[in-house]
C-alpha cells in the first residue's frame, strides 16, 4: 500500500527578483502590474533582449566564514533568506524538529556557472584556470544546497533538483514525500536561478529569445525574457484544522514528456498529465481550481502546447496568467517564485494579470477559450494550480490552497 | 536581397563539398560528406534533419564564413531547400 | 506520530545494470565483486544507444550513452517495462565536457555557442533522452548533491518507493572533465549504476534505512580491493560500489554508503 500524501502548511515564504525584494514589493508590482524587465546590461553581454536583473548583488558578500562560497547564486540566495522573517522561522524550525528532522531540497538550473564563465575568461597562458576559482563552492549544481545547508548547520537530507525550469516547483513534490515517509518532520524548499552566459547566449543560440520584453500568450510573442530569482518557502504537517489565512500545498503532479529535448509536445500531453496528476493528490476537480499561475514562456510553441493542454483539461473560462511578462523566465527559480506568487494571490485576494500581453493569441483562444488576465483582478482564489515545464519534457503543476479549502 | 530560386543555381563545387563538410562535421552525421545529394531536401525527408539541426548550421557557417543566417529568415525555404541552394547562398554572402 | 510512518523504508533489488572503467556489465562487475575475476582497470566504452531515434543519437553525449546502458540493462533484467518506470536520475555534476566547450566558446570573441551543445547542458538531459527514448512519460526525478549524489538518489529512490508502491529505477553517473576543469574536478573516467527498486518483485536484495536514523557518523564502507577503493573515491557515482560488492556477495547486514561528512547513509541489506 501507498503511503498517503498529506496536506502541508506553508508555515513561511518569501521571494526575491527583479520586481524587488521580499513580499511586500512583490504584492505591489501585481497590483500595480508592474514589469521588473529591463534592457539587458548584464556583465558584457552584447544581445538585444530584456532582462529581470537583481539589483545590489554585485556589491553583496556573503558571511565572512562562508566566503568561499561566494558566487552571484549565492548571494541572490543569502539576498532572499533575510526577507519576511525567513531564516528565523528557519532557526525557530531547527529548535523545534531539531537539525537532522528537516529537509533542505532546492531547485536550480545553471547555479554558480557564471563564475565559471568568468575563470574561462582569465584562464592563463597554460589555458588553466585561475588560482582563485573554487568549482565546488560556486559552479557545482548542488553549491546553492551547500551554502544554505552550512550557513544554517542543517543535517537532514538534501539534495538538489536540477530539471531545468521545473526544479523549485519539483522540490515541492521531494519535500511531501520525504515527510510522508517520515524521513523529516519539516523542509526548506525553494529554488535560485541567477544570470549567466550560457543561459542567454544559449537561448539566443535557439533563437528563442525576445529582443523585446515578453508577451505571454500573445499572437506577437516572439520568445521570452530571461530573469533571475530567489524564492523560499518552509514546508510542515498540516495540523487538522486550518484557518482561511494559512496555506496549504495540497497536490503536485509530475510527469514527462518524452518527446523531445527542446520542444514541448504539441498537444502539451506532458504538462496535461501533470496538471491532472496534482488535482488528482489534492482530491480536487478541474472546476475546483480559482487560477492557474501558467508556465508561459512566451516561446511560440510553449504557450501553444500549454493553451491547448490547460483548455482541454479546465475547458473554457479557467482564470489564468502567466507572470513572466514581470519577472522574466528565472529557470531553475521559475517553479518557486511562481508557487509564492499564487501563494500571494490566495493571501491577498489579488490573481495576478499579464504585464506585456496586449490581447489572448486568438489561436490559442480558439482551441482554448481561456479566461487570461490581461491586469490584475481583484477576486478571492481558494485554489490555484502553478505550472512549470522545462526542457528535456520535464512538467511540474503544484495546488496551492487557503487553509479552508481542502 | 537577391536569394537564389532556380533549381539548379550555379555553384562552385569545391565550396559545396565544403559546406557538406561542416555539416557532417556539426551534425556528427554518420555518413561521407560527399554522399550528400546536392539537390536533396536538408530538412525533415531526405537527410532528416530538424529544427535544431537547422540553428547548428547556421551557426557553423555563420562562424566559419562570417555570414548572418537565422532559422526565422522568410528565404530559408529556399537557402535551406537543399546542400546546393545551402552552398550557393554562403558563395554569395560570404565575408570570409 | 504515527507508527506506520516510522516504520523502515524498504525496497527490493530487482535488477542491476553496471558501466565503468573494466566493469563492461553487471555480470562482470558482479563476477569481480565476488573476487572470482581480477579487476583490471581500462577505459570506460560508452555503447551507441541504438534505442534512440536517428537525431537524438546523433547528438548523444558520454551521460546519455552511459545512462541508457545501464538503465536498460537493470530494467532487462528486472522484467519491468522502461515505459512505465518512474526515475531517479543523480549525477554529481553533469557533462564535463559539454560544459568546457560552452564555456570556451563564451569566452571566445564571438560567444556563439551551439544550440544542441545548449539544450544538452541541462542537468536533465539524460533523463529526457531517456523519456525519448523509452516513451516513458512517468516523473522523473533529476538530483545533484555533489560527491553525495549517489547515496541521495538512493534515499529518494527508496522514498518513492515506499511512498507510491510502483518500481523506481534510479540512475546514478559521472563522466569524466577535461582540462581545465579537470584540474578542479578531477573525474577520470565514466561510471554508471542502475537499481531497478520495486516495493515486491526482485530477489537480489532487500534495502532498508531507518527513516528515524537514515545517517550515522561512521565512516563510508571501503572496498578491499585497491583498484576498487580507488575507484570507488575517484568518480562519486561508484561510491555505490560497497553496496554492489554486498549484492554481488549477497551478504546480509549493514552498510554504510559515503553521502557528506559526517553524515553518512545508514543501511541495511537482507535476503529477499
Amino acid at each position: 500500500m501507498s503511503l498517503a500524501l498529506p496536506p502541508l502548511r506553508v508555515a513561511r515564504y518569501t521571494t526575491t527578483s527583479c520586481l524587488g525584494v521580499g513580499l511586500v514589493s512583490h504584492v505591489e508590482a501585481l497590483r500595480e502590474a508592474r514589469s521588473g524587465l529591463a534592457p539587458c546590461r548584464f556583465d558584457t553581454v552584447e544581445l538585444p533582449t530584456w532582462v529581470g536583473e537583481v539589483a545590489g548583488l554585485e556589491a553583496l558578500r556573503l558571511p565572512e566564514q562562508f566566503a568561499d562560497f561566494d558566487c552571484r547564486n549565492n548571494r541572490l540566495a543569502e539576498l532572499a533568506l533575510q526577507q519576511d522573517g525567513y531564516a528565523e522561522a528557519v532557526e525557530e524550525a531547527m529548535l523545534r524538529y531539531g537539525r537532522e528532522r528537516i529537509g533542505l531540497f532546492l531547485g536550480t538550473s545553471t547555479s554558480g556557472i557564471l563564475q565559471t564563465e568568468l575563470a574561462y575568461r582569465d584562464r592563463d597562458a597554460q589555458g588553466a584556470l585561475p588560482a582563485g576559482f573554487h568549482y565546488a563552492n560556486t559552479h557545482n549544481t548542488f553549491s546553492l544546497a551547500a551554502y544554505v545547508r552550512a550557513r544554517f548547520g542543517l543535517r537532514g537530507p538534501v539534495s538538489i533538483t536540477s530539471s531545468a525550469c521545473s526544479s523549485s516547483a519539483k522540490v515541492f513534490g521531494t519535500a511531501q514525500r520525504m515527510i510522508a515517509a517520515g524521513l523529516v518532520d519539516c523542509a526548506l524548499v525553494g529554488g535560485v536561478d541567477s544570470l549567466c552566459l550560457t543561459t542567454l547566449y544559449g537561448f539566443n543560440s535557439l533563437e528563442l529569445l525576445s529582443s523585446a520584453p515578453c508577451r505571454p500568450f500573445d499572437a506577437a510573442r516572439s520568445g521570452l525574457s530571461l530573469g533571475e530569482a530567489a524564492a523560499f518557502a518552509l514546508l510542515e504537517r498540516a495540523p487538522t484544522q486550518t484557518t482561511a489565512d494559512a496555506a496549504l500545498l495540497l497536490g503536485v503532479g509530475e510527469s514527462s514528456d518524452a518527446y523531445h529535448m527542446s520542444s514541448p509536445h504539441p498537444d502539451g500531453l506532458g504538462a496535461r498529465l501533470a496538471m491532472e496528476q496534482a488535482l488528482r493528490q489534492a482530491g480536487l476537480r478541474p472546476e475546483d481550481i480559482d487560477y492557474i499561475n501558467l508556465h508561459g514562456t512566451a516561446t511560440p510553441s510553449n504557450d501553444a502546447a500549454e493553451g491547448r493542454a490547460v483548455g482541454a483539461l479546465f475547458g473554457a473560462g479557467v482564470a489564468c496568467s502567466s507572470t513572466k511578462g514581470a519577472i522574466g523566465h528565472t529557470l531553475g527559480a521559475a517553479g518557486g517564485i511562481e508557487a509564492v506568487l499564487s501563494l500571494l494571490a490566495l493571501r491577498e485576494g489579488l490573481l495576478p494579470g499579464s504585464p506585456g500581453t496586449a490581447a489572448l493569441d486568438p489561436a490559442i483562444a480558439e482551441v482554448a477559450p481561456l479566461d487570461y488576465l490581461l491586469s490584475p483582478r481583484a477576486g478571492e482564489p481558494r485554489r490555484v494550480l502553478s505550472n512549470s515545464f522545462g526542457f528535456g519534457g520535464t512538467n511540474c503543476s503544484l495546488v496551492l490552497a487557503r487553509g479552508d479549502a481542502r | 536581397m537577391s536569394v537564389p530560386n532556380t533549381a539548379t543555381p550555379p555553384v562552385d563545387p569545391a565550396l559545396m563539398r565544403e559546406v557538406a563538410q561542416h555539416i557532417v562535421a556539426a551534425l556528427n552525421l554518420d555518413l561521407p560528406a560527399e554522399d550528400i545529394d546536392p539537390d536533396a531536401p536538408l530538412y525533415g525527408e531526405g537527410l532528416g534533419l530538424d529544427s535544431i539541426d537547422i540553428l547548428e548550421i547556421a551557426l557553423v557557417l555563420s562562424k566559419h564564413y562570417g555570414l548572418q543566417l537565422r532559422s526565422d529568415d522568410a528565404n530559408n525555404h529556399v537557402i535551406f531547400r537543399s546542400l546546393r541552394n545551402l552552398a550557393a547562398y554562403v558563395g554569395e554572402k560570404r565575408t570570409r | 506520530m504515527n507508527q506506520a510512518i516510522r516504520a523502515a523504508l524498504t525496497a527490493r533489488v530487482a535488477g542491476i545494470g553496471v558501466l565503468g572503467p573494466g566493469l563492461a556489465d553487471w555480470v562482470q562487475a558482479r563476477a569481480i565483486l565476488r573476487g572470482e575475476q581480477t579487476y583490471v582497470a581500462q577505459p570506460c566504452v560508452l555503447p551507441v544507444p541504438q534505442i534512440l531515434p536517428p537525431a537524438e543519437r546523433r547528438r548523444a553525449t558520454a551521460v546519455i550513452k552511459l545512462t541508457l546502458a545501464t538503465g536498460l540493462e537493470a530494467v532487462a533484467a528486472a522484467g519491468l517495462k522502461a515505459a512505465e518506470l518512474a526515475t531517479v536520475f543523480t549525477s554529481s555534476g553533469g557533462d564535463g565536457r559539454n560544459c568546457h566547450e560552452i564555456c570556451a566558446a563564451l569566452a571566445s570573441s564571438d560567444r556563439l555557442i551551439s544550440p544542441t551543445r545548449f539544450h544538452n547542458s541541462v542537468h536533465n538531459a539524460a533523463s529526457g533522452y531517456w523519456g525519448i527514448a523509452t516513451g516513458a512519460m512517468a516523473p522523473s526525478a533529476v538530483l545533484c548533491a555533489f560527491d553525495a549524489s549517489f547515496a541521495a538518489g538512493l534515499l529518494e529512490a527508496m522514498v518513492q518507493v515506499a511512498v507510491t508502491s510502483a518500481p523506481v529505477l534510479l540512475l546514478a553517473y559521472d563522466t569524466d572533465y577535461p582540462e581545465p576543469l579537470h584540474r578542479v574536478r578531477p573525474i577520470p573516467d565514466s561510471f554508471g549504476v542502475a537499481l531497478a527498486l520495486s516495493p515486491t518483485a526482485g530477489d537480489l536484495a532487500r534495502l532498508a534505512v531507518d527513516p528515524a536514523a537514515a545517517f550515522t557518523a561512521e565512516p563510508a564502507t571501503r572496498m578491499d580491493d585497491a583498484a576498487l577503493e580507488a575507484l570507488r573515491l575517484a568518480i562519486p557515482a561508484a561510491r555505490a560500489l560497497p553496496l554492489l560488492r554486498a549484492l554481488a556477495l549477497g551478504a546480509p547486514g549493514g552498510l554504510v554508503l559515503d553521502h557528506l561528512p559526517g553524515q553518512q547513509l545508514a543501511l541495511e541489506l537482507s535476503p529477499c
